[in-house]
């Protein structure tokens, strides 16, 4: 089925997502759907699953016009979504995941008809070749097949339109080959699909219109063999995409973190880092890549003294981590800035002075016999709200009322404001606006020349490729390679990634 | 390139590490076990000559009788035996044994060790305690399963005992405002009917209440529990006391009696600790029933359960969670109106103050002990019915045991299974979370 | 006047609650007046204005009885004896003795509700901290007054303190859910108290009702030297504790972390707190202010423990909480609001023989629209104004 969507609008208080948005899809073609973060790609996805309505603007399939009003009626007219985060219920198994909603029942009980469910998904699992076994539960699937559960959702309600939020970014390379392979196959099915994602390559390699969001309005629309990399990249952000950070050359000093065969265990007690070895020198950024969910999380986790370490060990200077104690390992120099910045990083309930002091209230001059001294936390604030240009009406404004990247640079600002012998950021510019993103980059190369160790995971290999003096790659809980600045080519580091070396 | 040499799935040395731990507790649990059952072998020997003699009524109450004369040692050998090896089985096969499952093998064995030690010398009907067991178990496994229906849909419901306690004034109200209006005959008959009816609506009508105000309003469901539990014993209070204590006319409802189920109350023992109860009794076995098939069978079921574990999931796939979820809260409200209306209509014949007394929580207990499942609550109900009864018992044979021990039994065991020391539990993922829709 | 406007907007909501919380109580008021509604078919004009004068007439009881007839006043003024100005004062005196027990607890709660625990316990440690009390004051009947009475008061903390470290623990260690072992924990101290009143240690030499016996030797000292006037010294303490409790909360670096943690548990944490900690903390200051709290009500105003020496103090403690904002100083406010309905329930139910129980329901109300503040703007037609407005509980407690 062909679908169009006719100069969308929407709405948000003080954002405009969708501004006029235009898009196409005809029946058995791929349409890659381009924009970074913030680009309105997810409230347009949203408006088509039902789940919003526009403020304006029509939605057609076939040429006729439909309206919404909930996702059981996008799902009735063909449009199945599978979303970023799996939308699966992790206790049921895959035929109850996948009839959810849809179920087939006999009696007058309505009694769930799991004989027939599990042979329509064992059926359309054979069809196109998703090998999922429907008994399994959802929770002890690998990720790469649940996200084949979704597809397999979509199928069994017939859906003539699938939409693949951003599916690699939990995928390997391996199985986001595996995962193309099966969108070519459904195109050649006549299903059409929408591909959404930030990825260049991606696009170029599997889409066969793609259109570029930016800033809630289509920036453009091309052919993959007509257009470049660069091209795609200046229309997604708007100019000139500055993969380099001006840095330069790093000076090396002594071992500040030592990492040396570490085990580490998840929250279900599954062992997430297996004996990663890993160094990182006083003067030089150690940036880690790796597709998420491959131990970094763990990893940042247990250097910071937030996960106990199994077995290996963990020095930072001369000192051996040997308990979890976030804040012992905080006085011996250690900035963090973490990975989710709302969940781990502040309080948004609380202002940004006392977001300021969060890690560091039990000292001087912030307190002294465990009591505040409000004059010098005041104080101290102001200077930290000065020196790293935060945007706030007051220090006494909760940090919830500010912008993602001001609230990036309380934590920034309170981590730096201690003296630092080690940095470890993860993904420490998440969502941010390039604006921001540059502002957190120079600060911490500053610290970098300053003599501070930086360790830096990103999912983002164009950060870890611009700020890296070392890139390290880690995957399947181990570091798998580490590879100087001027070797480390997208090509090299993507290979690692994968598992292939 | 410094690839580690290990391959992927290599013996990873940390994970004997926890095995090794495991295995060490295990031992420690064995020992503990084992030593429980030699304690128990101990107080066998003590025991050996106190006798006790229980006693069964065949088909009838007061009639024929068959009575088994045994003494509490050998209660406690068979405990020694049932713990002891239950022990020895743990020590010898490490961490790998269900010992949890056994336990739920001697833990009655110890509880009848300890009642017939305290009964040593007498004869104790055991027909009636057994048929009390299950009268008590009713109102406390009602409120497990309207808090269980919340809880698998999302919400939390600690509201039961508001519930409870305006079903009951409901129910006495409009049972005795039946026989005010229709005349005494028309009124026994009409009664008892419309008693339970109203008592379950006002359940729905607090219910939907608590819905409301947490889905529309988002306020907290701990908050809005606690409203009703506390809104409910404030106007049930004033009720009684501003209105029925003056107008007695208004709480003097038809009681609901016994009933014998035909056939089945004429099997020996068992049928009249079965078959001769309220009407309420047989209710609360159907409900379960049909509770668990609709629960786990059902697209209704299906629905539900998804709604409490991952509502978003259930959202894209076009499931109104929000109408799911008002309705389990009615339904809920309907279930505790309706068992609330047992304590007025049932024994005690009239709506009293306070007269839940707790057992709206308990049934919440119930449902933690049952671990979300409507069978496991219903067999929780009965371990704290049988609290209860066995209260009774030794009250009634002139056993001196303060209450209190037995009373507080169920608190402390829900205290235990909540912090996981025997055994954790996992209910839905999402219970008292609110869902944005759209 | 703009700045005295901010400054009373946020009152705006708990005033509109209490109001609407009344205006709901009538109702119920006016549909339980038997008599009126029995004219009500053939007369319904004479039924409207015989119920809406028996409201008009008990609030006005409340309100008299509560704060006091002006009339005695005059007379104080007029001849003014100790008994005259006793008399006058009376009401207001007795006011702020219900108050007392509700402002210890309230700020019970509202520290706990600070770290993000949602303490239900409070009845549990208000009685378990009156019958430390009593049975320490018992014990040490022959010491000098003065020092049975200080083991006394300690007591009630040391054992309010237990029945909070229990949940706080096990929350903070175990991962149980406060709610529950809170709730469990109540009737578990019910249980203790009554096995507690059985014992000849506690009971009188006669009589079967479970209380203890009278332990007027040792008594907290009055604070107004009239004859007849009840109100004592606890009252004072509560008001230092609500003050230490906020300098607590908002001056020390415990108190900071103990607020962090309630607003955000894995910040805390990661920020090097122990948000365990500050859990167990807060639970047990929680149940050493119950505690005290149950302290002073049979040390300085029921001298006797009992079952009932707790009315739901735990419960209503929630009201206050969330009325007061979780601020000592809202809380004090809303305590002595509940007590001077409590207090003028009493001449309420003498005068009119409307029962004191309606006052429980209109404080469940209360909660109610305080907790839904979207519902009481609705009602009235406010605007919604910034994100400061709201009580920081609504975040906190859902943890």
């Amino acid at each position: 089925m062909r679908l169009e969507l006719r100069d969308i609008t929407k709405q948000f208080p003080g954002v405009l997502a969708n501004d006029r948005i235009s898009i196409s899809a005809d029946r058995g073609k791929v349409l890659g759907l381009l924009g970074e973060n913030g680009a309105g790609k997810t409230t347009l996805m949203n408006i088509l699953s039902g789940l919003y309505r526009p403020d304006s603007g029509e939605i057609l399939i076939d040429g006729e016009t439909q309206v919404f009003r909930d996702p059981a009626e996008a799902i009735s007219a063909g449009i199945g979504m599978v979303h970023q985060h799996f939308m699966l219920v992790p206790v049921f198994d895959v035929v109850e995941s996948v009839a959810l909603g849809s179920e087939p029942v006999s009696g007058l009980a309505a009694t769930f008809d799991r004989a027939t469910a599990r042979a329509r998904v064992v059926e359309l699992s054979n069809q196109y070749g998703l090998h999922v076994d429907p008994d399994s539960k959802i929770e002890d699937l690998p990720v790469g097949v649940r996200q084949r559960v979704e597809i397999l959702k979509a199928l069994y309600r017939r859906s003539d339109i699938l939409v693949l939020d951003e599916p690699s970014a939990v995928l390997t390379p391996g199985e986001t080959e595996e995962l193309f392979g099966i969108i070519r196959g459904l195109a050649a099915g006549g299903t059409t699909v929408i591909f959404i994602t930030h990825k260049l390559n991606e696009v170029l390699e599997v889409a066969d219109t793609i259109t570029v969001l930016r800033r809630g309005r289509v920036a453009g629309t091309v052919l993959p063999h007509e257009t470049s990399r660069e091209e795609l990249a200046n229309l997604m952000v708007g100019r000139e995409v500055e993969l380099t950070v001006t840095r330069g050359p790093a000076n090396p000093g002594e071992t500040v973190l030592e990492l040396k065969d570490v085990f580490v265990r998840n929250d279900r007690d599954e062992m997430a880092v297996r004996g990663a070895s890993l160094e990182v020198r006083a003067g030089e950024i150690v940036a880690v890549a790796g597709v998420q969910g491959n131990g970094q999380t763990e990893l940042v986790e247990a250097i910071t003294g937030l996960r106990h370490i199994d077995s290996g060990h963990i020095k930072v200077g001369d000192t051996l981590l040997d308990e979890a104690k976030p804040r012992k390992v905080a006085d011996l120099g250690v900035a963090h800035i973490p990975e989710d910045r709302m969940r781990d990083g502040l309080i948004k309930g609380m202002t940004v002075a006392e977001n300021y002091i969060l890690d560091s209230y039990h000292r001087e001059p912030y307190s002294s016999t465990g009591r505040f001294d409000r004059v010098a936390i005041a104080r101290e604030a102001a200077k930290g709200v000065k020196e790293f240009d935060i945007r706030t009406p007051s220090i006494e404004t909760t940090v919830g009322s500010l912008s993602g990247g001001n609230q990036q640079k309380v934590i920034v600002a309170r981590e730096f404001s201690r003296p630092v012998k080690l940095v470890v950021a993860s993904q420490p510019t998440r969502g941010l606006d390039v604006g921001s993103i540059e502002y957190i980059h120079r600060r911490i190369i500053e610290q970098r020349d300053a003599g501070a160790a930086i360790l830096i995971v990103s999912t983002e290999l164009d950060e870890v490729l611009a700020l890296g003096d070392r890139v390290a790659v880690m995957f399947s809980g181990r570091i798998v390679g580490v590879l100087p600045s001027e070797q480390a080519t997208k090509e090299a580091v993507g290979m690692l990634m994968g598992g292939v070396h | 390139m410094t690839a580690a040499a290990a391959p992927a799935n290599a013996v990873v040395p940390a994970a004997s590490e926890a095995e090794r731990r495991a295995l060490q507790r295990a031992r420690i649990r064995g020992i503990v076990i084992s030593a429980l059952g030699l304690i128990a072998f101990a107080l066998a020997s003590n025991t050996m000559n106190s006798e006790v003699t229980f006693k069964f009524w065949v088909v009838t109450q007061g009639k024929d009788f068959v009575q088994i004369q045994t003494t509490a040692g050998m209660f406690w050998i068979l405990t020694g035996i049932a713990t002891g090896g239950t022990g020895i089985w743990q020590l010898w096969r490490g961490s790998s044994t269900r010992w949890r499952r056994w336990l739920i093998l001697w833990l009655p064995l110890w509880v009848a060790a300890v009642v017939s030690t305290l009964l040593t010398g007498k004869t104790a009907v055991l027909t009636n305690a057994f048929a009390g067991t299950f009268e008590y178990a009713f109102p406390i496994s009602m409120g497990a399963f309207a808090a269980l229906i919340c809880e698998r849909s999302g919400m939390f419901d600690i509201a039961v005992e508001g519930k409870l306690l305006v079903g009951a004034c409901v129910g006495a109200i409009t049972a005795s405002m039946a026989i005010q209006w229709l005349g005494p005959d028309t009124g026994m008959i009409v009664g008892p009917i419309v008693g339970p009816l109203f008592a379950a609506l006002a359940g729905v009508g607090i219910g939907v209440l608590m819905a409301w105000l947490a889905i529309r309003y988002k306020v907290d469901q701990i908050i809005t529990g606690t409203v009703v539990n506390f809104g409910a014993l404030g106007l049930t209070n004033f009720v009684y006391l501003r209105v029925l204590q003056t107008y007695t006319d208004y709480n003097t409802p038809p009681t609901i009696e016994k009933v014998d189920v035909p056939l089945l109350s004429g099997i020996p023992v068992l049928g009249p600790i079965l078959f001769q109860g309220t009407p309420y009794m047989y209710i609360g076995w159907v409900v379960m029933l049909v509770l668990t098939y609709f629960l786990f069978r059902t697209r209704w079921g299906l629905r539900l359960r998804a709604s409490g574990e991952y509502p978003q999931a259930a959202g894209t796939v076009g499931i109104n969670v929000i109408r799911i979820r008002y309705r389990a809260m009615i339904l809920a409200g309907a279930i505790a109106g309706f068992a609330g209306s047992y304590l007025s209509l049932h024994s005690a014949g009239s709506f009293q103050m306070n007269m839940s007394a707790g057992k709206g929580f308990i049934g919440i207990a119930a449902m933690i002990f049952g671990a979300w499942n409507p069978i496991g609550a219903f067999g929780a109900a009965l371990v704290f019915g049988f609290a209860d009864s066995t209260q009774q018992l030794l009250s009634q044979l002139g056993v001196d045991v303060p209450p209190q021990f037995l009373a507080s039994v169920p608190y402390i065991l829900t205290v235990v299974v909540v912090a996981g020391l025997v055994g954790r539990v996992r209910g839905p993922a999402m219970a008292g979370q609110p869902y944005e829709q759209g | 006047m703009s700045g005295l406007r901010r400054r009373l907007r946020p009152l705006a909501i708990p005033i509109l609650a209490v109001i609407s919380a009344f205006i709901v109580g009538s109702l119920f008021l006016i549909f339980t007046d038997i008599p009126a509604l029995q004219v009500l078919p053939t007369q319904p004009l004479d039924f409207l204005g015989t119920a809406v004068g028996n409201v008009i007439k008990a609030y006005a009881a409340l309100l008299t009885g509560s704060l006091g007839d002006p009339t005695r006043f005059a007379d104080a003024f007029r001849t003014p004896t100790p008994e005259n100005w006793a008399t006058a004062i009376r009401p207001i005196s007795e006011t702020l003795v219900a108050a007392t027990p509700l402002i210890f607890t309230g700020l019970a709660i509202a520290v706990s509700f600070r770290s993000g625990v949602f303490n239900i316990g409070g009845d549990g440690q208000f009685v378990l901290g009156a019958l430390g009390a009593t049975a320490t004051v018992l014990l040490l009947r022959d010491l000098p007054a003065p020092v049975t009475l200080v083991a006394g008061l300690l007591a009630g903390i040391v054992f309010g303190m237990a029945w909070g470290f229990i949940p706080g623990f096990l929350k903070a260690r175990m991962g149980a859910h406060e709610v529950i072992t809170t709730i469990m924990l109540n009737y578990v101290a019910l249980q203790i108290v009554q096995l507690a009143l059985r014992t000849p240690f506690m009971r009188p030499a006669t009589g079967s009702e479970p209380i203890s016996k009278v332990i007027d030797f040792v008594r907290v000292p009055a604070l107004i030297p009239l004859p007849g006037l009840r109100l004592h010294w606890g009252f004072i303490v509560a008001l230092i504790a609500a003050a230490l409790v906020s300098y607590f909360l908002f001056r020390t670096t415990k108190g900071f972390e103990l607020r962090a943690a309630g607003l955000n548990l894995t910040a805390a944490r990661y920020a090097g707190m122990s948000a365990g900690g500050s859990i167990i903390l807060a639970m047990v200051v929680s149940g050493a202010l119950a505690g005290l709290g149950g302290a002073f009500q049979v040390l300085g105003t029921v001298t006797q423990m009992s079952n009932d020496v707790n009315s739901g103090y735990g419960w209503t403690a929630i009201a206050l909480a969330l009325l007061g904002g979780t601020r000592p100083g809202g809380v004090v406010a809303a305590a002595i609001l509940f007590g001077a309905l409590n207090n003028g329930g009493h001449e309420m139910q003498i005068e009119t023989s409307i029962p004191l129980d309606l006052l429980v329901f209109i404080q469940a109300l209360v909660i109610m629209f305080v907790a839904a503040p979207d519902l009481v703007r609705q009602i009235y037609r406010l605007r919604r104004r910034g994100p400061e407005g709201g009580a920081p509980v609504e975040e906190g407690a859902a943890a």
